[in-house]
């Protein structure tokens, strides 16, 4: 069975349990996520074996202590994913006009042109089904920091250059590069360059010593 | 009442809490962890006051050991006052670690430390605007000449209030923290963690997850990223309006000579040389009073007093501990911590990292490793304990072979005593560069069969300066004090098991079965294993136990200098000692300590076949 799937179950059972304060039958399920009740059957049976449900006699269906414990969690997250998603919106329906009437003025074609792609996007993503992107799982967690950018890095540069700090690909590792203040954003200047690429960088008043592998982490923009 | 000192490293904290407690100080181990917590007490008007100095880090959101030891120190509440010790010349990244620590809303106030620095550098700060806008007492000090620490302990105890700072976060993390905080009823320091993927509680997380996701969908960019973001620029601000800056002409900067890789790495190497020869010449020389005195003053009376056999052989026992690590202590690790602290005090062990880098990489480390294994020289314990300052598993996989092998201050002790002393003193240099040897190409083969990812050194540059000579004194004298802590009761507990199986006739019979072995591969006489297997215990117990069995003191007139060389490689090849190999298996766990005791076991006895048969 998908996780996603099972989610889904976990999910409708012990939402029904809490507004009907009694354990639901196939029906009741199968009503509520709009299948049929021969695919519950079976569904339910899967469930029974990855000890997520018991069947009370009489066709109850009981959530066990690691099933209910999923579904919990499942109500949570979308309880505060709602949440969430109406504070932002919130906010915006305050803001967006005064912002909208700064950015007309400023903002040049292409960036609406890219805006205008990026909201298609997240629209697309959005239609996709909620559910079904929420529940991916965290592996993709550090996708966005992964994700290749064309700037060139500071392994790139030469000693003496002055550069801004655009983006910071790579390992989840790269915590202690973000304390040290080496955020986007950010001037640095490189004080120091060995023939292998290690670097001395100056940000925030400190100098920072930096292997080739970790440099080449950091994207950057050059300073004219 | 009890007072935390929190901040980032090299703030000056260790410093102010010396100062600020004398040296009377304990020092605790945190349970589970490496970690040192050190607590000491103070009087002000009459009442006792616990002083903990945490340890330093440079954020609360981390994974790393001591960054979870301070936030469930912050979480739990466990003190009364978080005194925030911020380095004066790097104020906007200190403040950084201010802003996350006001979000657990302690009592809190701040020390703006090195304020002497900052003035030579042109910074001047204004106390009260910052005060003002932090909303806690500020005090600026400047330790290394004692200035304002005495207002320290007044201002904490009656002025520490929670600081009314909060960092502005973008506003879909408000948006997220206001959400979480609706749901599920958690605090903001706990959503905050929880966005970043840190904590205990899987409801808590996977409904955080799920919003970070959204986020990062958004921002293109981490949560992580976006929070360190903010913070900092919020610290900026905070500085730009207390901080005035007036240029001062740039004096004459030695980096150009210390970071370049020339004369960088020749410089280098010469202060490794020079360190590891003083401590050979001056602690053998301080060694030799140190055991002497102790032998007459101690020991012989001891033994005049006859008890029954078994108490005489422990008392004993613990004495011969007791009397070779003073031994090793003072005249050796003391000599070599003096050495190290200068180092580390005029700031130059970071530009060492920098400059090491490139070699390092080569044997499957990067820069900040050169650390353990200069610690290493002194001894293996604190060594293995400093390998948490490397991040992957790999990194420090590697460096616990490498730390187990690099030749420590008992070791040294052996070579000196029996090589330096009987064979020669190029001969007993000799036994380093195969050390070096070895240990160069047990890094390269490591490096290609260890599996695991490998992370790149990041390492702040601490500032040139003039070290001070009391400042010197007192971290070498803190460290010695950590050695005899932990270093010495293993010594005494693992020196009476020796005994008490020489006193049931334990290691006759080890004698017997190992002794034809050793005789025909190393070509050694039949008591040598019993000394070896004593050097497993304490490296530098091989070469007095050697004595015992030999009856005589001056070894050259009973084994020939191939002997003493070969007895002398094989005990500073062969396993490392016990106390080692506790730490080990708490730092890298029961596996890696077996293969690294086998490992050197086969690596000292083949060295020892191959230097008997080319002597013959």
């Amino acid at each position: 069975m998908q996780p996603s799937l099972r989610e889904d179950y976990l999910e409708a059972i012990e939402h029904f349990m809490i507004v009907n304060a009694l354990p639901p039958r196939y029906n009741d399920i199968a009503a509520g996520l709009g299948k049929a009740e021969s695919v519950v059957h079976s569904d339910m049976d899967d469930l029974v074996l990855s000890g997520d449900v018991t069947i009370l006699p009489g066709g109850l269906i009981m959530l066990t202590g690691k099933g209910q414990q999923t579904g919990l969690s499942v109500i949570k997250k979308h309880e505060t994913l709602q949440c969430f998603l109406s504070e932002i919106l919130g906010m915006d329906s305050s803001s967006a006009s005064d912002e909208a009437c700064t950015l007309e003025h400023t903002i040049s074609d292409e960036t609406i042109d890219r805006l205008g792609q990026l909201i298609v996007k997240q629209d697309r993503q959005w239609q996709q089904g909620r559910g079904r992107h929420l529940r991916q799982e965290s592996t993709l967690k550090y996708r966005v920091e992964e994700k290749n950018c064309q700037c060139p890095s500071i392994a790139d540069c030469s000693e003496g250059e002055n550069v801004t700090i655009h983006c910071i690909h790579g390992r989840a590792c790269a915590k202690r590069i973000l304390d040290l203040g080496m955020v986007p954003g950010e001037h640095i200047s490189i004080k120091r360059k060995l023939s292998n690429g290690a670097l001395v960088v100056q940000v925030k008043g400190c100098d920072v010593a930096l292997s080739p592998e970790i440099a080449s982490a950091i994207g950057v923009e050059r300073l004219p | 009442m009890k007072i935390a000192l929190l901040g980032n490293p090299g703030a000056g904290k260790s410093l102010i809490f010396n100062q600020l407690t004398g040296l009377g100080v304990e020092i605790n181990r945190y349970p589970g962890t490496s970690v040192t917590l050190e607590c000491g007490n103070v009087c002000y008007k009459k009442e006792k006051t616990e002083l903990v100095d945490l340890p330093g880090i440079y954020s609360l959101d981390g994974s790393s050991e001591e960054e979870t030891l301070v936030r469930t120190f912050l979480e739990r509440g466990g003190a009364d006052v978080i005194a925030a010790v911020l380095d004066a010349t790097k104020l906007e990244r200190n403040l950084y670690l201010f802003v996350q620590a006001a979000e657990f809303s302690p009592k809190m106030i701040v020390v703006i430390n090195m304020i002497d620095e900052a003035e030579r550098q042109g910074l001047l700060i204004d106390a009260t605007q910052l005060s003002s806008f932090l909303g806690v007492p500020v005090i600026l000090t400047a330790a290394s000449e004692g200035r304002n620490i005495d207002r320290i302990l007044p201002v904490a105890l009656n002025e520490a209030r929670p600081a009314l700072v909060r960092v502005p976060y973008d506003h879909h993390i408000e948006a997220a923290l206001k959400s979480l905080e609706k749901t599920m009823g958690t605090p903001i320091h706990t959503n905050l963690l929880a966005l970043q993927g840190i904590g205990d509680d899987p409801i808590l997380l996977d409904a955080a997850g799920a919003i970070a996701k959204e986020i990062e969908l958004r921002h293109h960019m981490s949560v992580r990223q976006i929070i360190a973001t903010n913070r900092h620029n919020f610290a900026r601000g905070i500085t730009a309006s207390a901080v005035k800056k007036s240029e001062r002409k740039k004096s004459y900067d030695l980096d150009s000579l210390l970071t370049r890789a020339f004369p960088g790495v020749p410089i280098l190497i010469t202060v490794l040389f020079v360190l590891l020869l003083s401590v050979f010449v001056i602690g053998s020389w301080m060694e030799a009073i140190i055991v002497e005195s102790f032998t007459t003053s101690v020991i012989t009376p001891f033994t005049a007093l006859a008890l029954p056999p078994l108490w005489d052989q422990i008392g004993f026992s613990m004495l011969i501990a007791l009397q070779a690590g003073f031994g090793i202590a003072f005249p050796f690790i003391f000599t070599f911590y003096l050495g190290l602290s200068l180092l580390e005090d005029t700031g130059y062990m970071t530009r060492a990292a920098f400059v090491a880098d490139r070699g390092m990489h080569r044997l499957g480390l990067h820069g900040e490793a050169i650390i353990p294994m200069v610690i290493g020289f002194g001894c293996t314990v604190p060594a293995v304990m400093s390998l948490r300052i490397l991040k992957t598993r790999r990194e420090q996989t590697i460096a616990a072979f490498l730390i187990s092998m690099v030749p420590c201050s008992a070791r040294t002790v052996v070579i000196a005593g029996i090589v330096a002393a009987f064979v020669g003193i190029l001969w007993a240099f000799s036994i380093y560069i195969i050390v070096f040897i070895l240990l160069i190409l047990t890094a390269v083969m490591l490096s290609r069969i260890t599996p695991g990812e490998q992370f790149g050194m990041i390492v702040e540059m601490s500032p040139l300066r003039r070290p001070k000579v009391h400042l010197v004194l007192a971290k070498s004298w803190l460290r010695i004090k950590e050695f005899l802590f932990i270093a010495m009761p293993l010594l005494i507990i693992t020196s009476i098991g020796l005994g008490l199986l020489q006193f049931f006739g334990l290691t006759d019979a080890f004698q017997q079965m190992v002794g034809p072995i050793t005789s025909y591969l190393l070509g050694l006489p039949g008591y040598a294993p019993t000394a070896l297997l004593f050097g497993i215990f304490r490296k530098e117990l091989a070469f007095e136990t050697l004595a015992v069995l030999a009856g005589t003191a001056d070894l050259g007139s009973v084994m020939t200098s191939a002997q003493l060389y070969t007895f002398a490689i094989v005990n500073v090849l062969f396993i490392p000692c016990t106390s080692t190999l506790a730490v080990l298996y708490r730092q890298v766990g029961i596996r890696i300590t077996a293969i690294i005791s086998i490992y050197t076991v086969f690596l000292g006895i083949i060295i020892g076949a191959v230097i008997n048969i080319l002597m013959k």
